[in-house]
Order: C-alpha cells, then structure tokens, then sequence
C-alpha cells in the first residue's frame, strides 16, 4: 500500500515536470521576453524607449494645429490651436498659413523628441557594452515620416555589435506607431482649401465619405472657426482654427 | 507767393490727417503671427517687410498656388513667401487652375480618390500598388462609382495534408507559395464540392470598410452578409452572393436579430453588440447593424439629418440670440452655431420626414433703403420684411434683427442704426374758457392728455427693435436691458 503510493507521486511528479518541460518550449520566446532576461534586438529596444514620447509628441501638435509651439492661435477651451488659414479682414477669404501641413508636422515632431532619441541611443550603447559587446556607432540624422495608419520614425544610424567572432550590423531602424494622423491632415487640407475658396467647409461631405470621422465646426463670435477632426474607432484627434469671410457685428466698423 | 504757401501747408496737413487715419498696409508678419495681412502699419512686425499697399500688389504676399511636388497636394491663397520658405513650389494661380492640380480619378485596389496626378502617384507607392489614373472621369461621385474591387474566389491548396483554403482574390492567391492551389472565383471556402476542412459556424464579424456584419467559417474567412434563417443552408454557404441578394436589401436592418445587411447611408453599421446601446442581440454571433440615429430633446432623428436649433431669443431675435444648426451622425448630436450676432441665419426643409438644415447669410443690409413693398420682400434677394406702419418713411425691415455690439461704444454703429427708428411724440393741450382740456398729438394718435398712448409706444417699439438690437428689449436669457441716463440705470 506505502509503495503503491510512492509510485502514485513519481507519476504525479513526472507528469507535472513533463507539463513544464512543454510549456517551456511552446512559450520560451514570450517567458524570455516576460522576464527581461533576453537581449533585445536593438530596433526593439530603440522602440520601447522612444514609443512613448513619440506618441506624446503627436498628440501634443495634434490638438495644437500642428504646433508645437503655436504662433499665431486661438485660444480654445485653454488650447491654443494654430491659425491654418487666416485673415484679419471681414468679408474675405483666407491666407494659408501652413501650405506644408504634413512636413511641418513631422518638422515639429522631429524637434519634439530630438532629445530623447538621443538619450535612447545612447543608453542602448550603454546596455550593449554592459553585456560585453563591443559597440560601433555611426551617428547619422533622423526622420519622422507621417504615413497611413502610422506614425515612423526612420533612425539612420547603424550598429555594429561585436562580440568573440560574432559581428551583428544593423543598417537601419524604424520605429512605428498607430496614428492616424496622415488621414487626419490629408482631410484638414480638404477643408483648408474650402475655407481658403468659400469661407466654409461642409462637415457632413467628410462624414458621408469617411464613415468613421467626426468633424467639429464651431464658429466662435469674431469671426474665428475651429474644427475638430475626430477619428470614432482610434479617438485620434486633429484639431485648428482658421478664420476666413469672416462677419463683423451689424455693418461692421465705422 | 503767400497763396502757395498756403497750399503747401495745406498739403502737409492733408498728408498728415491721411498717415493719422490710417492707411492699409501689407505687412509680411504681423505681431500676432500672422503672415501676409492687409493691415494697420502699427500692427506689422518690424523685423519683416511691409508696404502701404495691398498684398496683392506685393512680390512676397502675392496670393497663388503652393504644390507639394512630394505629397502632390495643391494649396489655394498662398502668399509666395510662404510656400518657398516652407519648400513649395508657388504658382500664379490663387485657386490652383495649374496643369499640376488638375484632378483626375486615382484607382488604388479597390479604393478612389479624387486628386491630382502626382497624388496619385504617392498613394500608388505608399500603398506598394500599381498607379491607376483616369483623366476621363470628370467628378468625384462619378470617380468612386467606377471602383471595382477585385474579384474573390476560394483559393483551395494542401498544407499538412489537410485541403485548406483562404478566401481571396486570384492574384493574392497565386502569389500565396502554398502548395496544389487551385482558385475557384466567387466560390466560399464552406462550399461541399471543395473538400476543404474549412466548415460553417454561428460567428459573425465586422470587416474593415464594410458596413455589414458577415459569417465566418471556421477557418476564419469571411463569408455571405449574416442572414439567420440561412445559418445551416448549403447553397447560402456555397457561393458569393450580392448585398442586393442578401436578407432585406434598401433597408437599414438597425437593431435586426436575424438580419446582418446593415447600410451605413441608410443609417446602420456593423458593430460589437453593446447592452445599452444596441436594442437587440443578433440571434447568431456577436455583431448586430448599430442604429446610427440619434434621440435630441426626446425627438428621433436619423443618421445624417441636420435640423435647426429653436435656440433660446431666436423666434425675436433677442440680443444676444444666435442660430443653430445641429447635426446627427453615427449616433453623436454635434451642434454648428452659424455665424454670430446673427449675420447667419438656419434654414431647414423637410424632404419626405428627411431634415436638411444649413447656416446661410442673413441679407438684411439693404432692407432700410427698399421703399417699394414688392423689392422688400423679394426673397431671392434679400432678407426683409414690409411693416404697413413705419416711422421716418422706414417700412423695410429686417425680418430676422441683426446684432450689434453695442457695448463697445467706438466699434459699434448700433447707435447710428437705431437712430433712424427714433420719432418724438409732440402733445399739444389747450385749456378752453370752459376748463376743459383739449389735446392734439402729432404724429397723430401717439398720445393724449393722459401721456404717451401705449400702443403707439408698442408700436414704434416693434419698428425700433426690428432694425436689430435697438428699443427696449431682454436679452435672450430673459434679463432686461438698461439705459444709462443721467447716471441712472
């Protein structure tokens, strides 16, 4: 009876170390990575680093106008967003402000993060030697690229990692998140061009096309309108004022 | 000699009061920020160009066209300085009439875009797809008409001795790697005659770019729009079939149980089922038609239609008051104030139960110069109304009341205005030898021995309060106006 049960817990046992021994090898990429005991690729570590200040510096210029700093604004429930188009006449169209939207954009976020992806850099260099690489660096310039869907940061600089006889080279890195800001501008330069011709855009065209936008028109007593650009499913945000045939109060001044 | 002098003096004073009153000037940058303003000199900023001239007459802040010869996008009144420094090209052409703007039909897979060739271009390489663009198409509805998307089949082929499939289209298909493929076109991967271990399910999902919710099988492919009483029937699970063959078609199937034929113009989208949200749950799987319409002040109304606020004064044009257009989409009521101190007016007209509303210009400037009734109230012109009994020969009004800013004193002309509805009350009384007092107004009837006659004083008062924000009047929050008279209120 004793022994029956000693060799009731050996089967028990064994079961249990087999069971492990499975999930080890099904899920070891992912426990490795849990774990923090793995090495990272280094676009991988470039793009933990860098993704959150990435994505804080594009919705900073996002509810801005573009800006990260804005010039010439209106102030808006204590935002300021940029003048897209803008006169400061009554009666007349708009001057654009901002014909380059899109690499204005991605100037701006550029400035933004400059700093950080610097620190980034460097402190993968640093994470690399500790683990007994030896590191070559070539320094070169950065870019952000607004594309659909996504937001890309293309990293020039290219990595030689040595260690014993093995070298690794990384040419370039590119380091992405989901914004859908490209969808965003492509449509605030659709309405822009309207307020620069007619004065006004017609929310509703934009809502009939794009099933999943919602457009915000809010005209504002002196003449200023804002626009909201939202996208229902992501709630990414584009928002910014323009000023365009514009009304003054009775006849105007005398 | 004395008279010349006389002159030039003459001159420089006239020259002076010219400069003091204020000449329009191009500034490049304003103060403010702004960047190429007709403006007050005062208001350039000094570290940039400015001339006392208009814009247009300028090299720098000559308005054209800026084209992102990259991203092919055309932007109308931009000032030349503007675009080359920000790297465009400028054209001397405000609303892009340039060979480079021309618009064109872009056929990217299955999608259009109505946009100019070298747009086209861009989003033919950003989305890795062969450039389809067609000069021959004139409009953008006609342009998103002529998609054609290509056509899906089954593609069957053999992977760890099971018969797979995957529902795509022919080119995706071969260019798959798999092994033994074989496409059947318009075919559903659950069809018995393929042999595919592909099977029919009671799932349903929502696919991107589609409004309807659609089956699923059990190898995760889509299949035909969800229609229950089709769940187990072989032929609905053999072939494609038509969104106008599919379970009540031109309906919007909102809230359906057994119905997934949801159309997004007729007011549903495929959707997650949410308790509180959507009304009832789809019979089969977790996807229902959302109903888009919206509940405003306890009315119903559809998706897509725009209505009119009755806002708070706007039935009397209250200082104040200001008009509204609001707007139903995708559920949301979203609220379009149109221009304030109601220089826009909201109109609305009701085409079958449907309401389509708009903000418009209220034309009311010209109504005090009409003195025939029939140019007052011609509609196609202006915004006007003829009252029998006028003052000062003013008849025309206008029918809904401008506002003024009559609070700022040096901007407003709400004075002025008001001023051509002012009329004085002459009571004349004389007492005969008998004592009895006999009295004559002029104009006639204003009033008697006992005053002003208050309907005559209503009266003028409607006249006065009809030119915009004059007379005695509340504001649109109900408080009554005030009249600073010898220091009193």
């Amino acid at each position: 009876m004793k022994k029956s049960g000693q060799v009731t817990i050996f089967i028990i046992l064994g079961v249990i170390i087999v069971a492990i021994a499975v999930l080890i090898f099904l899920f070891y990429p992912q426990i490795k990575s849990t774990l923090g005991f793995g090495e990272q690729s280094p676009s991988g570590y470039m793009q933990n680093c860098i993704e959150d200040s990435l994505t804080e510096s594009i919705q900073k210029v996002s509810v801005q106008g573009g800006s990260l700093e804005p010039q010439h604004y209106f102030l808006y429930k204590d935002q300021k967003l940029e003048y897209l188009c803008y006169t400061e006449e009554y009666f007349l169209t708009c001057v654009m402000q901002q014909p380059m939207l899109k690499s204005h954009i991605e100037a701006e976020i550029k400035t933004n993060i400059q700093k950080d992806v610097g620190t980034c850099l460097e402190s993968l260099k640093e994470n690399y030697r500790k683990l007994g690489y030896n590191v070559q660096a070539d320094e070169k310039d950065f870019n952000v690229e607004l594309l659909p869907k996504f937001v890309v940061l293309n990293l020039g600089n290219s990595f030689s990692l040595t260690k014993g006889e093995e070298t690794q080279n990384y040419e370039t890195m590119k380091i992405s998140v989901n914004s859908d800001m490209y969808e965003l501008i492509s449509i605030a330069n659709s309405i822009l061009n309207w307020e620069a011709s007619y004065g006004s855009a017609e929310t509703t065209t934009y809502m009939n096309y794009y099933h999943n936008l919602k457009v915000e028109k809010i005209k504002q007593s002196e003449g200023t309108t804002v626009y909201i650009l939202t996208n229902r499913d992501s709630e990414d945000k584009f928002q910014f004022a323009s000023r365009s045939i514009a009304w003054p109060a009775g006849y105007g001044e005398i | 000699m004395k008279n010349k002098l006389i002159l030039i003096v003459l001159g420089m004073f006239l020259i002076s009061l010219v400069s003091a009153v204020g000449v329009s000037y191009c500034c490049e940058k304003t103060k403010a920020g702004a960047e190429c303003q007709n403006t007050e000199q005062t208001n350039c900023d000094a570290a940039f160009r400015s001339a006392p001239t208009s814009c247009e007459s300028t090299a720098y802040c000559k308005l054209g066209c800026c084209y992102d010869s990259t991203e092919g996008v055309c932007m109308k009144n931009t000032p030349q300085i503007t675009c080359q420094k920000n790297k465009g090209v400028w054209q001397d052409s405000a609303s892009c009439e340039v060979p480079q703007c021309e618009l064109g039909c872009c056929l990217i897979g299955d999608q259009a875009a109505f946009v100019s060739k070298q747009r086209c271009k861009r989003l033919s390489s950003i989305y890795n797809l062969e450039i389809n663009f067609r000069t021959d198409v004139s409009n953008e509805i006609q342009c998103i008409l002529s998609t054609t998307s290509d056509i899906k089949g089954a593609c069957v082929f053999e992977k760890e001795f099971e018969t797979n499939c995957k529902f795509i289209t022919k080119d995706e298909c071969f260019k798959s790697g798999e092994t033994n493929v074989s496409f059947h076109e318009n075919f559903l991967c659950t069809a018995d005659e393929l042999g595919t271990v592909c099977a029919k399910t009671e799932k349903t999902t929502c696919v991107e770019g589609r409004d309807e919710a659609f089956f699923v099988d059990s190898c995760g492919n889509v299949a035909n729009i969800y229609d229950a009483s089709k769940i187990k029937d072989p032929n609905y699970w053999k072939e494609v079939v038509t969104k106008a063959d599919s379970c009540n078609p031109g309906a919007s199937n909102a809230n359906s149980a057994s119905c997934g034929n949801c159309d997004y113009y007729l007011g549903s989208t495929c959707k997650t089922f949410q308790r509180g949200i959507d009304r009832i749950k789809a019979s089969y799987g977790d996807n229902v038609c959302r109903d888009l319409g919206c509940t405003f002040e306890g009315k119903k109304y559809d998706h897509g239609e725009t209505w009119c606020a009755s806002a708070k004064g706007n039935l009397e044009n209250l200082p104040g008051s200001r008009y509204f257009r609001m707007v139903c989409y995708n559920g949301d009521v979203l609220v379009e104030p149109c221009a304030d101190y109601r220089q826009e007016i909201c109109i609305q007209s009701d085409i079958d139960g449907f309401l389509t509303a708009a903000c418009r210009a209220n034309r009311w400037q010209d109504c005090n110069s009409q003195t025939k009734k029939k140019y007052c109230e011609n509609k196609d012109k202006r915004d006007c109304k003829w009252i029998e009994s006028g003052i000062n020969n003013l008849q025309c009004v206008p029918e809904f009341a401008p506002g003024f800013n009559f609070w700022d004193e040096a901007k407003s002309e709400s004075s002025d205005v008001c001023s051509k509805a002012n009329v004085e009350c002459t009571i004349t009384c004389e007492k005969s030898l008998s004592g009895k007092e006999e009295c004559e107004s002029s104009p006639s009837g204003c009033g008697d021995e006992d005053g002003l006659s208050a309907s005559w004083e209503t009266k003028m008062n409607q006249v006065c309060g009809a030119l915009g924000d004059c007379g005695v009047k509340k504001n649109y929050l109900g408080q009554a106006g005030f009249n600073e008279i010898g220091g009193e209120d």
